[in-house]
């Protein structure tokens, strides 16, 4: 460990995030009955931001990177390494995001107390998520994101809208827990372990049969959590439920949730080689559902009428392509480790054009302006920057060249050929393609449609200071990461290599 | 290993474990009542639990059983989350059957 430091300095993130959780907790109970809004949002975007510091420090001096090698903690259930600490640096951007939008589209409803700490509880489940090294470990952490995420999703508890979406999120989200429990029973059942390099180096005698059922099992309950086919019937109906910050939190931190486990689980535990030996290939299964989700996804969002919902089958479409980074895998192949580090660095740019979009939709639906595309036209004349951040969101989502999304994207397919999935690679430019015709209609949309009638726009008398913020934040951090982009790569490419 | 435990082979409990998390799923399968939702849900994670007891005995190892009694305590935690959302859904739309809330479409 750096300078030395105990050990336990490399989960420094995962504590302030819980820390942060609990002194929101302390404010609440000191002035129960003030709305200690201003206060909270402080508390927790301080919070959060000082949980990104500390991951930045952390990959900085090079704790767990590939020379240093990972920090072991608590009998190896913990693993910190740079793979680790990226998705963590993803999870504390989005947290700060949402909590800092969270402080005015609240403005006037409920004491939104419970919203802010729920919020910073999943975020620590994620960071423990991200350095988890045995299932155990991975099952706790994953309750620990989605049972908070339950309780956001119907957080507007009058409104039946978001009541509906939490119930239906609870459900499909119960049962592939479950599912994945079972799976990792089964895994444990024939291999004799739960930490990740065990299983892979147990003998499996004659058990061949159930750890397979239990590789698929635990495959359900990764698609559930990266709204992935065949569970993403949830994601439509609780994105346009859910309050559009706490959507905003789940498509993109609780997505990035989702592939950690992905990547890790399953290069470590259930290794390419012994996967294609065992004949329970993985990697295929991923590829079927990368191509149907993808797919899927990107067709659905073309025949929205809602921005909201259209949002929600885009985050769809994006689980597709970021799956590709455990799709395109082959035994040896040459770009293993580039492909997965492309679909990291995919995620973290998704994480702030993802967010940035959903909080334009929390701002509209704090002004009321409605939720269709028709509902937003001409708003750029009442509201240009946000119009623009907005645009900037949506030609980034769709891939076009001066974005980072773009580099994103285009890392991620020219790995995948480089591994010879040209295939793939070839489905989701067409679904890029796809993905441009609905993205711009929100665009046109915005700067060039007429509003419905002259009275239509003065529901934007509102100036939300902080949701304005942030939307800024997230647009110049899109912005940035174009000339930024190299060493987020490298690190990326760094960090998935290491798991081969 | 005590002397009835090894006198059964471990497929048997992988059978019954399976057995219970069928039952489970098709609970959940054909069931609208949410309460009937949540025991159902409940049958099969401790189908899981079975496997983790089973199991760490055979292979002589506590971390399955450890692990149990984890997700036992997390599968209350869900239940109580669980119950939360009922006891809204109940007020908003005056029922727990779960085909009823459809104001959005799939």
């Amino acid at each position: 460990m750096v300078n030395g430091l105990p050990g336990v300095t490399a989960l420094l993130p995962a504590l302030l995030l819980a820390a942060t959780g609990l002194a929101l907790l302390l404010v609440d109970t000191i002035r129960p009955d003030a709305r200690s809004n201003t206060s909270m949002a402080i508390v927790g975007a301080v919070g959060s931001l000082a949980a990104l510091a500390a991951t930045v420090w952390l990959t900085a001096t090079g704790v767990g990177s590939a020379d240093a090698g990972a920090v072991y903690l608590f009998s190896d259930a913990v693993k910190v390494d740079t793979l680790g600490l990226f998705f963590t640096a993803i999870f504390a951007s989005v947290t700060a995001l949402v909590l800092v939008a969270g402080h005015d589209y609240f403005d006037d409803g409920v004491n939104p107390a419970a919203f802010y700490s729920l919020v910073t509880f999943a975020a620590t489940g994620m960071a423990l998520l991200a350095v988890a090294n045995s299932l155990a470990v991975v099952f706790v952490a994953l309750e620990m994101v989605s049972l908070p995420s339950y309780v956001l999703v119907a957080y507007l508890k009058q409104n039946r809208g978001s009541v509906e979406a939490g119930l239906k999120y609870f459900l499909v989200g119960a049962l592939s827990s479950a599912i994945f429990l079972f799976g990792i029973s089964l895994v444990y059942a024939a291999t004799g372990s739960l930490i990740l390099a065990d299983i892979a180096s147990a003998s499996i005698e004659g058990l061949t049969g159930v750890l397979g059922v239990g590789i698929v099992m635990m495959i359900g309950g990764v698609a559930f959590k990266t709204a992935s086919v065949p569970f993403h019937f949830w994601a439509p109906e609780a994105y346009e439920g859910a309050p559009a910050p706490v959507s905003a939190f789940l498509s993109s931190a609780s997505k990035a949730a989702g592939f950690v486990v992905a990547f890790r689980v399953f290069t470590e535990a259930f290794p390419l080689e012994m996967a294609v030996s065992a004949n329970v290939d993985w990697m295929l299964a991923f590829a079927i559902l990368a191509a149907v989700t993808m797919t899927l996804g990107n067709f659905a969002a073309a025949v929205q009428e809602e921005v909201k919902r259209m949002l929600a089958y885009s985050s769809i479409g994006h689980a597709g392509y970021a799956l590709i980074g455990v799709a395109a895998l082959t035994v040896d192949g040459p770009a293993n480790g580039t492909v997965m580090g492309a679909a990291m660095a995919h995620l973290l740019v998704y994480g702030f054009m993802n967010t940035g979009a959903f909080l334009f939709v929390a701002m509209a639906e704090r002004w009321g302006v409605g939720r269709t595309f028709a509902d937003y036209a001409g708003l750029w004349r009442r509201a240009p920057v946000a119009s623009v951040a907005m645009a900037v969101f949506m030609f980034s989502l769709a891939g076009l060249p001066p974005f980072a999304g773009f580099f994103s994207k285009y890392f991620l397919f020219q790995a995948a050929i480089d591994n010879g999935f040209v295939w793939l690679a070839g489905l989701g430019a067409i679904n890029s393609v796809v993905s441009l015709y609905y993205y711009s209609r929100v665009v046109k949309a915005l700067f060039l449609d007429d509003p419905a009638s002259p009275t239509a726009l003065d529901a934007v008398d509102v100036r939300p200071t902080a949701l304005y913020a942030a939307v800024v934040f997230a647009a110049v951090a899109t912005v940035l990461l174009l000339p930024g982009f190299g060493p987020v790569i490298e690190t990326a490419e760094a960090a998935a290599s290491a798991l081969f | 290993m005590t002397a009835v435990a090894s006198s059964i082979p471990p497929t048997w409990y992988l059978l019954l474990a399976s057995a219970v998390f069928c039952i489970g799923l098709f609970g959940v399968l054909t069931r609208r009542n949410v309460l009937y939702f949540l025991m159902s849900v409940e049958l099969m994670m401790n189908a899981a639990n079975i496997n983790f007891v089973a199991f760490a005995l055979y292979y002589g190892d506590l971390t399955g059983q450890v692990f149990a009694l984890f997700v036992i305590a997390l599968a209350a935690a869900e239940v109580a989350i669980g119950i939360g959302i009922i006891l809204v859904l109940y007020r908003n739309f005056g029922t727990t059957d779960v085909t009823v809330p459809a104001e959005m479409r799939w």
